[in-house]
């Protein structure tokens, strides 16, 4: 990691966001975090900024989870952009759908920060 | 320490610069820092803006009484002093606004990080009953970790003794370690405390110092579940400031589960012990209720254990896919000791019939007292004649052959009893003849010598048991799977009754009860008639026999094996494997040990 970091979170609940940012503001290197709040303002973050990781959550309005993951995907220029999807608990059905438009992790929400600490710290090493 | 600097977005304070800078007198400059950062800038001279630049003005930043930042303002303009001061304001009450917004989201993001872990513990620590498991689980949780303690413990009370007993540890030189802190007063203070804590910089304190050198800092915990104190989880480490708050708090999540956990694995084994002790209590009854059979009900499961031990060990041949996993372990060894527990409803007098005119007592006295009469009979048949002067020669003669005749058929009679050889069709003859002889009571009335029972009973060709009393022994089997079928087995244990039920089936489906064949009965049913029939065999406490030895056993069992009785590819390996041996050291005496050829035997 030469240069600084960025991380996107796209999140239409302002709570998850905030908790989120917070949680990531632990890592080393003070990575550049960026917040969208709906799925469309997400997809134009994520191709501007061309983070190497994306926290997606699934339901959101304008464009969802899946639709976002999978123009990400489809797009050449992102290939290097990791998707961790955020599902909600109850809901672990909905990752066989992530799985194949290409997310590559998946973290229940209510999250445990150390996991997102830890996932986040792997996938920026990797990168 | 605060880190301020992550309260404001960079980008969104110059735009709050750039947007206020219009309405600033010519020459004015600002910078803003958070936490030792520069956030923003503005204005001509504003690089290198200190707060001893000559003319800079500083409004201070605080949060809960610490400085965490400085607006920095240098003008020519005394009215830019007031900008400043709205400006300051304006971000420390954004600042404050932050700072009570992350704390309340620092909250959440605790019960976040405890909710996953006990949802992860939950799971984790009562995948297994076995209190040891549990044990290893919830260290697990503390073992290689990057803020490790290096050294962890868990010890549980003893339910006798209430001593502390250790159970799994972790960490170099755990055990001995260990040992050596649970000889310590330390030890035993925070045996006795009823909540945890967190002792830093040991070899600082003036009480403990001495007591615990292998360690600089501890933590510990009682394991309570229901107001019971279970054990004690310890965790030490070789660093003086080896412990937080924030540990301890996270070892008291895992501990409150890990307790549960082993309380219930407590109970299980609790239930387990009552429910061994119950087969034990009825196989002691079955052993004790005949001298033929003592101690074969506790012998056979040990044979039967080890037989299949080396099947599971097998790798090759045709035990190769036979596991013997725990449970299937439980499950024969339960079913060995049941295998006759039927027996407990069939009538002594059958088991032990050990003559053919055993009836509860043994009838040969009644018979014996018949031909006691008829010895009297012929005696005074004998002074008759002499006393009417008949030929004194003659009539000797006639008595004492008589008595040579009656003496012949008693000592027939009593061979015949004995059911140790088999009785031909002549003998047979022979009994019903005897069986007419008459001899009269006191009042003349004549009784055939044997009775119509009698008769029956010692006309049994092979053995002493009547077609109706083997049947009464052979039904044993069926009180066998009528009995276990009765008890609700837990899943684990489902198949006692199957394992213990087949242990008189024959290979060829000849047993008895069902006439099952060798494909219909389960590897674990075979190995039971096998021990079964190995320890009827050798069984050393035999009232009216001797000792069998090895070889006599075996070659009886191979036989066996040829007549498609017991399973063949079982007793090769019981052969092959050194089973008999084994066993032999173990439970036979001296003289039942012999040479056995196993060539000759797996050939
Ligand atoms: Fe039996
Ligand atoms: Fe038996």
């Amino acid at each position: 990691m030469t240069e600084i970091a960025k991380i996107a979170i796209v999140d239409d609940e302002v709570h998850i966001r905030a908790l989120l940012e917070q949680t990531l503001e632990d890592l080393d290197g003070e990575p550049e975090i960026l917040t969208a709040a709906n799925g469309a303002e997400g997809l134009a973050l994520i191709e501007r900024e061309r983070p190497q990781l994306v926290f997606l959550d699934v339901m959101m309005p304008l464009m969802n989870g899946y639709e976002v993951c999978a123009a990400v995907r489809s797009n050449p220029d992102l290939a290097a952009t990791t998707i961790v999807m955020l599902t909600a608990k109850g809901q672990e059905a909905d990752r066989t759908r992530g799985l194949e438009t290409g997310a590559h992790h998946f973290v229940t929400k209510p999250f445990d920060p150390d996991e997102i600490l830890d996932l986040a710290r792997e996938i920026l090493q990797a990168s | 320490m605060i880190k301020a600097s992550n309260y404001l977005k960079p980008a969104w304070v110059r735009r709050q610069f750039e947007l206020a800078f219009p309405l600033l007198p010519p020459g004015t400059s600002a910078a803003l820092w958070l936490s030792g950062k520069l956030l923003a800038e503005i204005g001509g001279a504003a690089s290198g803006l200190a707060e001893d630049t000559p003319g800079a003005q500083a409004f201070h930043l605080v949060l809960e009484q610490e400085r965490v930042g400085t607006l920095l303002l240098s003008s020519p303009a005394t009215q830019a002093l007031d900008w400043g001061k709205a400006f300051a304001h304006a971000l420390q009450g954004i600042l404050d606004a932050e700072h009570a917004r992350r704390s309340v989201a620092q909250e959440t993001l605790e019960s976040y990080r405890e909710m996953a872990l006990l949802q992860r513990a939950v799971t984790e620590l009562n995948h297994s009953l076995k209190p040891a498991a549990v044990a290893a689980s919830l260290l697990k949780e503390f073992d290689g970790r990057k803020d490790t303690a290096g050294h962890g413990a868990v010890f549980l009370r003893n339910p006798d003794s209430a001593s502390l007993e250790l159970i799994q540890s972790f960490g170099e030189d755990a055990a001995k370690t260990f040992a050596r802190l649970q000889g310590s007063r330390l030890f035993a203070e925070m045996a006795t405390r009823e909540a945890g804590d967190i002792i830093n910089d040991l070899p600082a304190s003036s009480q403990w110092a001495e007591e615990a050198t292998d360690f600089k800092a501890l933590l510990w915990l009682p394991l309570i579940a229901h107001g019971e104190n279970l054990g004690l989880l310890v965790l030490a480490s070789r660093h003086a400031d080896g412990f937080a708050a924030g540990d301890l708090k996270r070892a008291q999540t895992l501990s409150s589960v890990a307790a549960a956990a082993l309380r219930n694995a407590q109970l299980y084994a609790a239930e387990q012990d009552m429910f061994q002790s119950f087969v034990r209590v009825i196989a002691t009854a079955i052993d004790a209720k005949s001298p033929y059979t003592a101690g074969h009900c506790r012998r056979v499961p040990e044979i039967a254990l080890m037989i299949a031990e080396m099947a599971h060990q097998a790798d090759s041949g045709p035990f190769a896919d036979f596991v013997l996993d725990e449970d299937k372990r439980n499950t024969l060894q339960i079913a060995a000791m049941l295998h006759d527990c039927g027996k407990v409803v069939t009538p002594e007098w059958v088991v032990d019939k050990a003559t053919k005119l055993d009836h509860i007592e043994n009838r040969i006295h009644l018979i014996a007292t018949r031909f006691e009469v008829l010895r009297r009979d012929a005696e005074i048949a004998l002074y008759r004649a002499l006393a009417e002067h008949a030929d004194g020669d003659a009539a000797r003669r006639i008595y004492q052959e008589r008595l040579q005749q009656l003496d012949d058929d008693f000592a027939f009679i009593e061979k015949c009893n004995l059911g140790a050889e088999f009785t031909s069709d002549e003998q047979v003859a022979r009994i019903q003849d005897v069986a007419r002889t008459t001899w009269r009571d006191s009042r003349g009335e004549a009784f055939p010598l044997l009775t119509e029972n009698e008769v029956y009973n010692l006309s049994v060709q092979r053995g002493t048991l009547n077609p109706e009393e083997r049947k009464i022994i052979e039904d044993h089997a069926v009180h066998t799977i009528n009995m276990l079928s009765q008890i609700s087995f837990p899943r684990s244990l489902r198949n006692v009754t199957e394992y213990a039920a087949g242990h008189h089936e024959r290979m060829d489906g000849r047993g008895y009860p069902r006439g099952l064949k060798r494909d219909q009965l389960s590897i674990p049913a075979r190995i039971v008639a096998i021990a079964d029939i190995f320890e009827a065999l050798t069984a050393p406490d035999r009232p009216y026999r001797k000792p069998g030895t090895l070889n006599w056993a075996i070659n009886i069992m191979h036989r066996m094996k040829l007549d498609n009785h017991i399973d063949g590819e079982l007793f090769d390996l019981f052969i092959s494997q050194g089973v008999y041996a084994a066993y032999a050291q173990k439970h036979l005496v001296a003289g039942q040990i012999d040479d056995v050829d196993v060539a000759r035997y797996l050939g």
